[in-house]
């Protein structure tokens, strides 16, 4: 099992990932093709937190579908600790890496055992003995602060916070050293979230987890993440680690979405946020720099050619009005780290 | 003067659940009162039972319920189906829940003003086309055309809006209306209902779960707890000096940026909202409080912190200052 781990390459490294779709094509409606991951390259090292942002239908549960190997890509590839996600196998790749999602209610089947739920990894490896099943699912109820005896319970008997424990928990029962969470808090009380953040805060630094972490509140991926991608139709337009996007974002689209987080300040009002009204379509990518048609800043050029990346100092943004100066151009085809 | 008057608002379901346990609320003319408070606590129960539109079976009871002064409290059904969409009108999160998909924006929001205005049908188109673009809607024309699923959710969202606003109400119940939409667009519509109240006047009653959004939306805001109102003051003593324990623990809660170092831990409320029937006595809070103790099983009195400051509890005065 160890054999599968590269210590010293990026835990997830990413290579010109593209999904398409195809949409409609009922009576009314004709073929459309949505291009939802359109050109993505990142690594994330061990023990990371990479948060992706981005409004919804940006792409950012394909990624995370494509990275856990749920989806396959329509080009690119995928590297789990070394290993291409294509050439292994559903067991491998179960060990390699786990997903958690948005909704604790759907996510969990409500005709099973809490136990049975936990254990369900482990089954599908077919190798584990059923004592140590039991014992290994004990031990991860423990893990994730739930009482062993809920595992007798069904889903329906828990409270979402429980419910995203369990389902938490049934993501790190065969040990994986990355887990992706789609939204992980997104269906829960604030109050709620902040025993799940702090849960897997707790859980990354005790199994030296690295989590790639998918959420469209900036407020709490700040709180979690050491890097920030930020996704717009299909691309990551710009990324960072955390202090570095949020002290000083370059792209105009993630300045306004800073821009529009509302902190619990009375007095400061309602920001002005300077986008167009024009919704983002992935089934028709506008040319040239595909934020040009709401960008506050845009220029007569950025309708014409895709902007180029420009990389500072782990700092990505694709933008023609980035600054030039202490910046190198980069191919498409950079090695696109965000590690330090 | 106020333009809704709420008082000792009760409301119970079958089952034994006291969802609303007598509150009171007061919002003036041109006002934004924010209801905040996890899911469960009795938000949208409060807000249904104001419109009177509470299901079969609740049982709602209050002291008044004025609109405008007139007390709706004991109106009939045919009155309160005047009033609403007319005097008082209601937004939610799913605008779909307002939306009929079948007809077009143009078709619904020229309906909500023939019936209430019996205006003819041109007239009723020009109204409706103003309203979108009074909303933002760049392409009024082709917006009336149109049916709701052609629509983003960013625009339908507008669309519900401009249809609660057709007759230009004296109050707007706003039940999470941005709660599942990206914060830019968010940010659009909060702006877009704050632009509108200065214009004519209306008074919003806001619901939400959002602390950031009703810090830089309300005037006043009212804490909700287990059906009851457990804190209210302006919104500036309010997350200024909190003072209930739950207030405290929903501001401590939500992670904000630049607040915390890497790796700090929130601090979370541990365990769940209660469910509470006609036996219940004391604070709805005390399980899930660090401060409580047996006191807090008895009937909890109202305190000042200052003007139009009130909260229910008996313990944290003494301890503000020590933490918060
Ligand atoms: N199975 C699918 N079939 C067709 N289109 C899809 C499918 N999954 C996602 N899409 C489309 O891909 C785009 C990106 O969706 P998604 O990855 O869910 O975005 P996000 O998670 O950022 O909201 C959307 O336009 C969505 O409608
Ligand atoms: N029709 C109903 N029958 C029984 N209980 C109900 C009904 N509607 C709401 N409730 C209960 O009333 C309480 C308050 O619900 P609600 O007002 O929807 O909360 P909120 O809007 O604050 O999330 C909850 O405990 C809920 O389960
Ligand atoms: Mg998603
Ligand atoms: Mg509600």
């Amino acid at each position: 099992m160890t054999a599968l781990i590269d210590e010293a390459g990026p835990a997830v490294s990413v290579r010109g990932l593209r999904r398409d779709f195809v949409r409609g094509g009922g009576l009314l409606s004709t073929h459309a093709t949505v291009r939802a991951v359109d050109g993505v390259s990142f690594d994330v090292s061990h023990g990371e937190v990479l948060g992706i942002v981005g409004e919804s239908g940006s792409g950012k549960s394909t990624l995370a579908r494509l990275i856990t190997g749920l989806l396959r890509p329509t080009a690119g590839d995928v590297r789990i600790a070394g290993r291409s996600l294509a050439e292994a196998d559903r067991r491998q790749r179960a060990r390699l890496i786990q997903q958690v999602f948005q909704d604790p209610y759907s996510s969990l089947n409500p005709t099973q055992r809490v136990r049975d739920i936990v254990a369900l990894p482990l089954v599908a490896q077919g190798d584990v003995p059923r004592e140590e099943r039991a014992r290994r699912v004990s031990e991860m109820l423990a893990l994730v602060g739930l009482d062993p005896a809920v595992g007798e319970r069904y889903p329906g008997q828990m409270s979402g916070g429980q419910r995203q424990r369990v389902a938490i928990a049934r993501a790190l029962v065969l040990k994986p050293r990355i887990v992706v969470c789609d939204e992980p808090t997104s269906a829960l009380d604030v109050s709620v979230q902040a025993q799940i953040l702090n849960l897997l805060q707790a859980l990354r630094r005790e199994l030296n987890l690295t989590l790639v972490f998918i959420s469209h509140n900036l407020a709490v991926v700040e709180h979690i993440a050491t890097h920030v991608a930020v996704m717009y139709l299909g691309r990551i337009v710009e990324a960072a680690p955390t202090a570095e996007l949020f002290g000083s974002p370059r792209h105009p689209y993630t300045a306004a979405l800073l821009q529009s987080v509302l902190t619990p300040e009375p007095g400061k009002g309602i920001p002005r946020i300077p986008l167009g009204e024009g919704f983002p379509d992935p089934a028709a990518i506008p040319p040239g720099c595909r934020f040009h048609p709401r960008c506050p800043s845009a220029l007569p050029a950025c309708a014409d050619a895709s902007p180029p990346l420009r990389v500072d100092a782990g700092h990505l943004v694709e933008c023609i009005l980035a600054p030039e100066t202490a910046s190198r151009e980069a191919t498409s085809q950079v090695h696109a780290g965000l590690g330090p | 003067m106020s333009v809704l008057a709420v008082q000792d608002l009760r409301v119970g379901f079958r089952d034994g659940t006291l969802a609303v346990r007598g509150i009171s609320l007061d919002l003036g003319h041109g006002e934004t009162l924010g209801l905040v408070g996890e899911s469960g606590c009795g938000k949208s129960v409060t807000s249904l039972a104001v419109m009177g539109l509470l299901a079969r079976g609740a049982a709602r009871t209050a002291a008044g319920i004025r609109l405008a002064g007139e007390d709706i409290a004991r109106a009939s059904e045919r009155r309160m189906a005047q009033l609403r969409g007319d005097r008082i009108a209601m937004i939610f999160q799913e605008p779909m829940t307002s939306l009929n998909p079948a007809y077009t924006v143009g078709d619904q929001l020229s309906e909500v003003y023939r019936r209430h205005r019996g205006a003819g049908r041109l007239q009723a188109r020009d109204r409706a086309a103003d309203l979108l673009a009074r909303v933002g809607i760049a392409n009024p024309g082709l917006r009336l055309a149109q049916y709701p699923h052609e629509l983003s959710g960013g625009l339908r969202q507008r669309v519900m809006i401009a249809m609660a606003l057709m007759c230009e109400p004296d109050v707007l119940i706003a039940d999470e209306p941005t709660t599942a939409l990206d914060v830019t667009v968010q940010a659009q519509i909060l702006r877009l209902l704050q632009d509108l109240q200065k214009e004519t006047g209306l008074a919003i009653l806001l619901i939400t779960h959002d602390l950031g959004v009703v810090a830089r939306m309300a005037d006043r805001v009212s804490v909700m707890y287990a059906g009851e109102i457990v804190e209210s003051g302006t919104a500036e003593a309010l997350f200024g000096r909190p003072m209930h324990p739950y207030t405290r623990g929903l501001l401590d809660s939500i992670p904000v940026p630049g607040k915390l170092r890497p790796g700090d831990q929130l601090k979370a409320i541990p365990g769940t909202v209660p469910r509470i029937t006609a036996a219940f006595r004391g604070c709805g809070f005390r399980d899930r409080c660090g401060l409580a103790d047996r006191g807090c099983e008895d009937t909890i009195m109202p305190r000042e912190e200052g003007p139009q400051h009130r909260y229910l509890c008996r313990l944290s005065s003494e301890l503000q200052g020590q933490a918060s």
